[in-house]
């Protein structure tokens, strides 16, 4: 939280999809290093949020900037700043696990040595240094989770949005997730998680902020949110409206 | 116009990855089913023919079974990547990637190049073994290869992000692409068809790709060869920017 420029900054941004308004002006700002939650029952608009964060998804209205470049008008820059980890396992099918993150560098405009050293670090960081040479269709869900997570990392970003992280992995390797992620932030890494695991968010997150349905309901620290209660209560409190 | 070098040099050589790791889908059918087409139509039922425009007719035949591999190939092999690649969602990984339109599509066009080149050099190949036919205009030959491929490369983008699944991408070819070719010359030359049916052919794009084409091994066409090239470029350069269009507004890519 150091940076006078946040890492993100979203000013009353706006998505429609045709009559349906999936994010209605939403307006936040994460500052660099922080580790934020951005939490919201199936169908909020978290996703979508992610989504014109990363370019995915075109903004009808409002805007964002990725550490001071704007998403539509800085694309090139903004988009060299952050590393996305989807939730589902998109990865390219033709290559080794080994070539998936060199091969994302080199969509980033970086190759050379460095690069085959920091994916050989990644894979063994990530415990996937076994795997090297095969598809990731070979790998397990817990390894496709973690190989998630090292391609999001490739490029070093300076932010890291994590889609449902730990969706469907065990308990095991949850925690091993969580300790790897406190590392990365504590390493100055901002990161942005979505979960609907609260405990998830009540764990790592500094700051939570909730959308429901389309709307930022709520937008405070961990400890001033929860206050005296749980985050499963202010959760349902503010969801169930 | 290319920013990110590096960037649009990884999505051709991920192309290549993927070509040769389908290698019994890409390169050798085409190198396959021409060795049959040449002994079948060229060598068995060809040797009752004489000669068409001052070759045998197997030689004659070559180039056209060139053409008609490579815009076959290169249709389908650009349009199913695309489409593979939204269908997985692993086109995600150049969306979110500081690549532009013009990166991402003239990646996508030149792999489908040096495809097409690469496909083009094994049949010719095989043809200079098989029956004597070799290019003898190396620039158009090249030339002509380049062009179609754009127009090929760039069709399969465009047919590629408007399939909703992969049975769309198949009616260009099976309904277009195949009938047109085949009407289109690979087989005979214009000036042996009927006057109603070289009417016909003049409107048929294929038939400019395959006269062009054999013009670099015969030195002879039906048309000039300028007008050839003129259709062929004038095609290509609209597919191009079509793809590049729908590319960049993300057209099924960017909701």
């Amino acid at each position: 939280m150091n940076g006078a420029v946040p890492a993100l900054r979203i000013e009353n941004l706006v998505k429609r999809y045709g009559d349906f308004t999936a994010v209605d002006g939403i307006s936040f700002v994460v500052p660099e290093g922080q580790f934020f939650g951005l939490l919201g029952p199936n169908g909020a608009g978290k996703t979508t949020t992610i989504n014109a964060i990363v370019g995915l998804a075109k903004i009808t209205g409002g805007s964002i900037a990725l550490f001071g470049h704007d998403v539509v008008r800085d694309w090139r820059a903004a988009r060299g700043t952050v590393g996305l980890a989807p939730q589902e396992y998109n990865f390219d099918r033709y290559l080794n696990i080994r070539d998936v993150l060199i091969f994302q560098a080199g969509y980033y405009g970086l190759r050379g040595p460095a690069v085959a050293k920091r994916a050989d670090l990644l894979l063994e960081r990530f415990d996937l240094t076994s795997k090297a040479k095969l598809v990731y269709t070979k790998l397990s869900g817990g390894m496709k989770r973690r190989l998630t997570l090292a391609r999001a990392l490739i490029h070093q970003p300076r932010l890291v949005i994590l889609d449902e992280p730990t969706a469907g992995v065990d308990v095991e390797l949850r925690l091993e997730l969580w300790s790897m992620l406190r590392e990365l932030n504590t390493n100055g890494t901002t990161i942005i998680l979505t979960t609907h695991y609260l405990e998830e968010a009540e764990e790592l997150c500094d700051r939570i902020g909730i959308i429901q349905a389309g709307k930022l309901v709520a937008l405070e620290t961990t400890k001033k949110l929860i206050g005296e209660g749980s985050l499963q209560d202010i959760f349902l409190e503010l969801t169930r409206r | 116009m290319i920013v990110n070098s590096v960037g649009f040099q990884t999505l051709v050589k991920r192309e290549m990855v993927r070509t040769f790791s389908i290698i019994n889908q890409v390169i050798w059918p085409p190198v396959i089913q021409t060795l049959l087409y040449v002994f079948i139509f060229g060598l068995g039922l060809g040797s009752r023919i004489k000669e068409v425009q001052g070759v045998s007719y197997a030689q004659f035949l070559i180039p056209g079974l060139i053409m008609l591999q490579l815009i076959d190939q290169t249709y389908s092999e650009s349009s199913s990547s695309v489409f593979q690649g939204r269908f997985m969602n692993s086109i995600q990984e150049l969306l979110i990637a500081p690549l532009s339109a013009i990166e991402i599509v003239l990646g996508y066009v030149v792999a489908g190049v040096v495809r097409a080149i690469f496909i083009a050099l094994l049949i010719t190949a095989l043809g200079a073994v098989l029956v004597h036919a070799a290019p003898s205009y190396w620039a158009l030959y090249l030339l002509t290869i380049v062009l179609v491929a754009i127009l090929f490369s760039s069709l399969g983008i465009i047919f590629g992000l408007l399939a909703e699944k992969f049975d769309h991408i198949a009616v260009l070819t099976t309904f277009f692409i195949t009938p047109l070719v085949f009407v289109g010359g690979v087989f005979t030359s214009m000036q042996l068809l009927p006057p109603l049916l070289q009417k016909i052919s003049l409107v048929n794009p294929m038939f400019y790709m395959i006269d062009s084409f054999r013009y670099s091994y015969i030195r002879t066409g039906d048309v000039p060869l300028a007008v050839s090239l003129g259709v062929v470029t004038t095609l290509a350069v609209a597919a191009f920017v079509v793809a590049l269009r729908m590319t960049a507004v993300g057209f099924k890519l960017r909701t």
